[in-house]
């Protein structure tokens, strides 16, 4: 670990939020409930869009986790005021934002493996997917992330988070095609789900099991989305979880 | 090294929140700590303590004013500050899912200590807040006192060179209250400096080098417990039962103070036997006591510490 500089302490304290999270089994283990529910519809109602579904499974899954990383981060600050006690520290505030974001994504790594293998199992992944899968998941965890750490620094009441954070990641998770095709929107609505993220990452992931579903310009349109509103998300969460490190 | 640990210079804050008035908790606050020293804030609810420790530690920008610890601007380089702090955070509560010994481990594990040294230091610290019996249940299943004492035996496991600590005895029994003023006053041997904020008279006359009473936002005096009591005009507190409305018999004889239905007197021994001949006259009963931190503080700020406002 380095011992001066950004991102101290950025291991032990991603090693403490794990070691945190995974008392919460249950929380874990139910974290997959609105998933499978879905599934079982979809394989039901329309069995062929049940590859589609899957992925958009665990795009949605690893989007989920930004709530998570909000809840959290604003439960600890406004109820344990322990961000007192980390923040006025050697630690770097940006370690604290990651160490939340990283914490979690390993906590809950299993059941989102979960959605892999009956993927796997129930429609089957091409290499060339699962490469796909990872890169589009990776960016969805980092903005997710950045968003729900930045908005957890909002607000001074928990209960004022929680309507906002369903409105939120249901609006963004669910509604636009992430456990749809994104072929069932035409016109101005298609561009914006390329833009949204979770809708931009499933878009992409589809394209990579069916080429048809994107035009060359589109792929490149969600490819570049995902890949600015990440970076630029990102470095949004560095700098103000530095900024936020001290209230005003 | 800086020749002071902390150094507040017409320290400043209002706050000016949406949904409320402005409302302002230090209106020029100015105020030094040695390195090595103890040194408590005195002052009653919603006095600024809170607002200050804050704001000296790194966590909240002042409206105006400048705070240094060991020479370094906490407002400009905050950064290089947090290296040299540790603070106790006024009702604050370890992670619910983590052990204390877990929690005081990872934390020093957070600050860059090395896993052995890590160890090593929790073991210690724990051992000094008497948790060794609970070291091993989570947070979550702990009493109150035993909460805060797991957050105080964090804190003091880092020996960092300047602890701040808002009211780090709050719910604690006497035997752990006890326990934390011995793990400062062997802290403060070590080098580190330590600044609390308290309620207690007595922790802060028995800890504390020096003290700061601070009501609305404002220092109104400093000094060792020693010096403030001295202050009051006598070394006795001779409390007239149903004394309260005569305070013009006892007023000669020293500072007087209504207390509950009783008169409380400030006298000197070479008084005490007129005193209590007027007494006597009078048909009252006395108790004789040494004057405290109590009175020295009624006298600073006109109102008991935990007075209703
Ligand atoms: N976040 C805030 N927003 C607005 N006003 C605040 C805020 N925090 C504190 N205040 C106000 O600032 C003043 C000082 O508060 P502070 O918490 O510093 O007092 P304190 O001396 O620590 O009190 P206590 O003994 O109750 O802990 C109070 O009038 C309080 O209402
Ligand atoms: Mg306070």
């Amino acid at each position: 670990m380095a011992s001066s500089g950004a991102f101290r302490g950025v291991g032990a304290f991603s090693y403490t939020e794990f070691y945190v999270q995974a008392h919460e089994y249950l929380s874990i283990a139910t974290s997959l409930v609105v998933q499978v529910i879905l599934l079982i519809f979809v394989r039901i109602l329309a069995p062929d869009l049940l590859g589609v579904a899957l992925l958009g499974s665990i795009l949605f899954s690893v989007f989920a986790l930004g709530q998570r990383v909000q809840n959290e981060a604003a439960y600890i600050r406004i109820d344990h005021k322990l961000n007192e006690l980390y923040l006025a520290s050697p630690l770097a505030p940006e370690s604290y934002f990651v160490g939340f974001s990283v914490g979690i994504l390993a906590a809950y790594l299993l059941p989102i493996a979960a959605l892999v293998v009956a993927t796997v199992l129930l429609v089957g992944m091409t290499a060339f997917t699962a490469a796909v899968l990872v890169a589009a998941a990776a960016a969805i965890w980092v903005i997710t992330c950045s968003i729900g750490y930045i908005v957890s620094t909002l607000f001074r009441d928990m209960r004022a988070i929680w309507p906002y954070a369903s409105l939120f990641y249901n609006l963004f998770g669910v509604l636009p095609p992430v456990f749809y095709p994104i072929g069932l929107l035409s016109g101005s609505l298609r561009t914006a789900a390329l833009l949204v993220p979770p809708s931009a990452a499933a878009a992409i992931v589809q394209w990579s099991v069916h080429p048809s579903v994107l035009a060359p310009g589109e792929l490149l349109l969600a490819a570049l989305a995902l890949a600015v509103e990440s970076v630029a998300l990102f470095a949004l969460g560095v700098v103000w979880s530095r900024r936020s490190a001290r209230e005003s | 090294m800086a020749d002071l640990a902390l150094r507040a210079e017409n320290v400043r804050k209002v706050y000016d929140r949406r949904g409320a008035p402005p409302t302002t908790a230090l209106q020029g606050v100015s105020l030094v700590v040695r390195p090595g020293e103890r040194v408590a804030l005195l002052g009653r609810n919603g006095a600024g303590k809170t607002t200050f420790l804050k704001i000296a530690a790194t966590l909240l920008a002042p409206t105006s004013g400048s705070v240094e610890v060991f020479g370094v601007d906490v407002d400009r380089r905050p950064e290089e500050v947090r290296p040299l702090i540790a603070v106790v955070p006024q009702e604050g509560k370890p992670f619910f899912h983590l052990t204390p010994r877990e929690q005081v481990y990872t934390y020093l594990l957070a600050r860059g200590f090395a896993r052995a040294e890590a160890k090593r230091r929790t073991d210690d610290a724990l051992a000094q807040m008497a948790l060794e019996e609970v070291a091993d249940r989570l947070s979550v299943t702990l009493s109150g006192g035993q909460r805060q004492r797991t957050m105080v035996a964090t804190v003091i496991a880092t020996e960092a060179p300047l602890l701040f600590l808002d009211e780090p005895t709050i719910g604690m029994d006497p035997f752990a209250r006890r326990a934390v003023w011995a793990s400062l006053r062997t802290l403060s041997k070590k080098g580190s400096t330590i600044l609390l904020t308290t309620h207690y008279l007595d922790e802060a006359e028995a800890l504390s080098d020096r003290l700061y009473i601070i009501e609305h936002g404002k220092v109104l005096v400093d000094g060792t417990a020693q010096s403030l009591k001295r202050d009051t005009g006598g070394s006795l507190r001779v409390s007239i039962a149903g004394g309260a409305g005569l305070s013009g018999s006892f007023a000669s004889f020293g500072r007087t103070f209504p207390e509950a239905g009783a008169l409380d007197v400030i006298t000197t021994p070479e008084r005490l036997p007129e005193l209590l001949a007027v007494a006597v006259r009078l048909g009252l009963s006395t108790t004789v006591g040494p004057v405290t931190l109590e009175e020295a503080f009624l006298r600073v700020v006109g109102r008991s510490i935990d007075e209703d406002t």
